[in-house]
């Protein structure tokens, strides 16, 4: 058998050049690496469930949507079933104002966001980060009593809008009926500062029992909205309110009456003031409607007395009521869905108020009668563990005149600079006089260094 | 290790090259050994590039600027260098400064001395030796939030065990730690110091089994004295050791935060908040993050002095020169 010549050897290939990597070449491949790791991260940032879907309205809120939000959303489906809606919750807290801010400036699909707490507007309210919905909201006569400008309901620049307050949460304060029965205590459906003073002294007994944990905002009822500044931009803290105030406390605190405040500390009481309610520590509580839903939440928060409620005691004839405005919705700037959006909004702000009841939420815009608000409130059975009719007289009689503050100067920081100082005072360790002198200069300092901005 | 030469290499024209020009005309082309090199440290070299070495550019410029986040990228505001103008105006830094240098100064030098004194006691012969260094080295392990709530309830002014067994020996005003200005502070260090003492426990420990054996046994022959030993050859054997942990638990005291965060938020008042947390709550509560920034740079500067200082105070001075 022949054997086939061999075919002739190939001529070799050119060897493509040496594939080091370059100093040029490491650094390019290091700056797309880290793009690519910045825009994952970014978009982690998002939070789980952010979505991107063009045909859906993206809702971002703090609440639980099974305390409320998802039915409202559920009936705002059924009357725009061409608008679906994409809701997600984040936690309201640094970490979660945070994520938000941080999705919002990255460019994550959102549409319509909660902010809550007027520290939180403050930080948002004075970026472009909110769309304009002044035009809109003038043009719906429902929502002119949002723009009062004696009671702001809104945050306004001139005729720029950007947030709109949702709800209502007034202040009171709540007894434990069994202790003030004992106490041989008369519920009262109207009192001055003098006679608040005088029933928590009567309330506060022996067993380490106290007859408050705090007082109210006491300057807050004295001199209302943007109490912290003056008509002209400076620090108020001057005002005697304010040494009254730290003044009382402190002697109240050593004296027994209120709760101890290097306990409300070292325990964080300041957060979980529901427990030592429920446990007795005091007698009554100065709160808001969403603490009501742990009070008729007998699993998680057992108990055996009945809660009756009262309105906040006058100062000096003044009536404001300590608690706001709050739970702003707004629109992105940047959302493709202005109108859908702006739909939203307008449901939830006028059709709301049912649904946004079961997370103790008291809508500024309501046809809800009082029966069913309360029934919301205080949850099925409430006779049993509520005087309902105190209630009723506390939320609806008057009513309790609410504020919210328009001047947000440095507001984080002066809120920070107060509550370091009230610490020291109600401590005990630092006089009143020099707590609220330097609460004073360092808001004014504050003041004087971002009142421009 | 040795470096084998041929007599080639030696007639390499390329010799006559400069250094760079030398390592690039020796590498042959078929040598995959540098991209596999590249490609061991790549992930590193990412890891270092996306989270330190971007950052940290990133803090300079923007230590020159007003951001705050919440506007994008097209809300920073070139300010030139007025964060740092007010940040030497602001009091809350001088404090944050004043509180740190206290705070490290003290907790440092404590962690060191418990540390030793451990590694000392751990390193005789002692009945379950293995077991108590491994007890001993548990607290730097411990998550922080766990060391958190487990020294808040060991603290507590009222019903903490501690205040309760100092009130069984009599003590009248005990100190009501996290809850007082006063005490905060040194709750804090007592906590920082029992959760790094385990740590430094462990660097001595290893350094004293390095000590030069025949240095002890000519003491031992001269005569010498415990306390003679430990601060003639003892001592000088550890003090690059020291040096080393004064300078990692200084760096890493300096920047806590997790434990602050958690226990004190800064207070009370602001009797915690050292430069760390203060820088937290200018960026993350304030969304200043400009000046933060500027904060953040300017105690970076006074660490490394701070480092730099160390160094050189302790070239010289140990046993091996």
């Amino acid at each position: 058998m022949q054997s086939r010549p061999a075919p002739p050897p190939r001529p070799p290939r050119p060897r493509p050049a040496e594939p080091a990597l370059t100093r040029r070449g490491l650094m390019g491949l290091a700056g797309a690496s880290a793009a690519a790791l910045g825009a994952t991260t970014l978009s982690g940032c998002g939070g789980a469930g952010a979505s991107t879907d063009p045909d859906t309205l993206q809702v971002w809120s703090g609440l639980p949507p099974e305390s409320g939000p998802q039915s409202l959303i559920d009936r705002f489906q059924e009357a725009h079933p061409d608008i679906p809606v994409r809701y997600t919750r984040y936690v309201n807290d640094d970490r979660g104002n945070l994520k938000v801010n941080t999705a919002l400036q990255g460019g994550v699909d959102i549409d319509v966001f909660f902010t809550f707490g007027i520290a939180n507007l403050a930080m948002r309210g004075g970026t472009d980060i909110a769309a304009d919905l002044g035009d809109r909201v003038r043009a719906t006569p429902e929502l002119a009593g949002l723009l009062d400008p004696d009671e702001p309901m809104a945050l306004m620049d001139g005729d720029t809008i950007t947030a709109l307050a949702t709800t209502r949460a007034p202040n009171f304060i709540l007894f434990n009926d069994t202790l003030r029965e004992e106490a041989g205590v008369e519920l009262p459906s109207s009192w001055t500062w003098q006679e608040y003073l005088e029933v928590i002294d009567a309330l506060s007994g022996e067993e380490g029992r106290h007859g408050s944990y705090t007082l109210p905002d006491m300057p807050r009822i004295a001199i209302g909205p943007d109490y912290r500044l003056t008509a002209e931009g400076d620090s108020n803290f001057s005002h005697p309110a304010f040494l009254e105030h730290f003044a009382t406390s402190a002697q109240l605190i050593r004296d027994g009456v209120l709760y101890p405040w290097s306990q409300a500390l070292a325990r964080q009481v300041e957060v979980y003031q529901q427990n030592n309610f429920v446990a007795g520590d005091f007698t009554s509580w100065v709160t808001a409607p969403f603490s009501l839903r742990f009070l008729n939440d007998q699993e998680a928060y057992p108990h055996d007395f009945r809660v009756s409620a009262a309105p906040m005691p006058t100062v000096e004839d003044q009536d404001w009521n300590t608690g706001e405005y709050g739970a702003f919705i707004q629109v992105n700037a940047k959302s493709k869905k202005q109108e859908w959006a702006w739909e939203f909004c307008k449901f939830w702000l006028l059709e709301g108020a049912r649904d946004m009841l079961k997370a103790g939420y008291m809508s500024i815009i309501s046809d809800v009668e009082e029966d069913e608000i309360l029934e919301g409130l205080l949850g099925e059975g409430a006779e049993e563990f509520f005087d309902v009719e105190s209630f009723r007289h506390t939320i609806f009689d008057g009513p309790p005149k609410l504020h919210m503050d328009t001047d947000l100067t440095a507001y984080s920081e002066i809120s920070l600079k107060y509550e370091q100082q009230r610490d020291v005072c109600w401590l005990l360790e630092r006089s009143p006089e020099n707590a609220i002198r330097t609460v004073d200069r360092n808001t004014q300092a504050l003041v004087d260094r971002f009142a421009e901005e | 290790m040795t470096t084998t030469r041929t007599a080639s290499a030696d007639a390499d024209p390329t010799t006559e090259l400069p250094a760079s020009a030398r390592r690039r005309a020796g590498r042959s082309p078929a040598d995959p050994r540098p991209v596999v090199g590249w490609l061991f440290i790549a992930p590193n070299l990412l890891g270092v590039l996306a989270f330190t070495f971007i950052p940290l550019v990133s803090v300079i410029l923007l230590s020159f600027t007003h951001w705050d986040l919440v506007s994008g990228f097209g809300g920073i505001e070139f300010v030139g260098i007025d964060n740092f103008v007010a940040v030497v105006k602001d009091p809350s830094f001088w404090n944050g400064l004043w509180l740190t240098i206290l705070y490290a100064g003290v907790a440092v030098p404590l962690t060191l001395a418990v540390g030793l004194a451990l590694a000392l006691a751990l390193n005789r012969d002692l009945p379950g030796r293995g077991l108590l260094r491994a007890a001993f080295f548990v607290p730097y392990i411990v998550n922080i939030v766990a060391i958190g709530m487990t020294w808040q309830m060991l603290l507590d002014p009222s019903a903490g065990l501690v205040n309760q067994f100092l009130g069984t020996l009599g003590m009248q005003d005990l100190p009501q730690w996290f809850a007082s200005s006063r005490w905060a502070l040194p709750a804090l260090i007592l906590v920082t110091v029992w959760a790094q003492a385990g740590y430094a426990n462990l660097i001595y420990l290893s350094a004293l089994q390095d000590a030069p054996a025949q240095l002890y046994e000519a003491a031992q022959i001269d005569g010498a004295g415990r306390w003679r030993t430990f601060r003639t050859i003892t001592w000088p054997s550890l003090l690059p050791t020291t040096i080393f942990l004064l300078v990692t638990l200084f760096v890493g005291i300096s920047q806590t935060f997790g434990m602050i965060a958690l226990i004190t938020n800064g207070g009370p008042g602001d009797s915690t908040t050292t430069l760390s947390f203060y820088m937290y709550q200018t960026s993350f509560q304030f969304y200043r993050f400009g000046y933060a920034s500027a904060v953040g740079l300017v105690t970076f500067l006074g660490i490394f002095a701070v480092m730099l200082v160390m160094w050189r105070a302790q070239r010289g001075r140990s046993l091996n020169g």
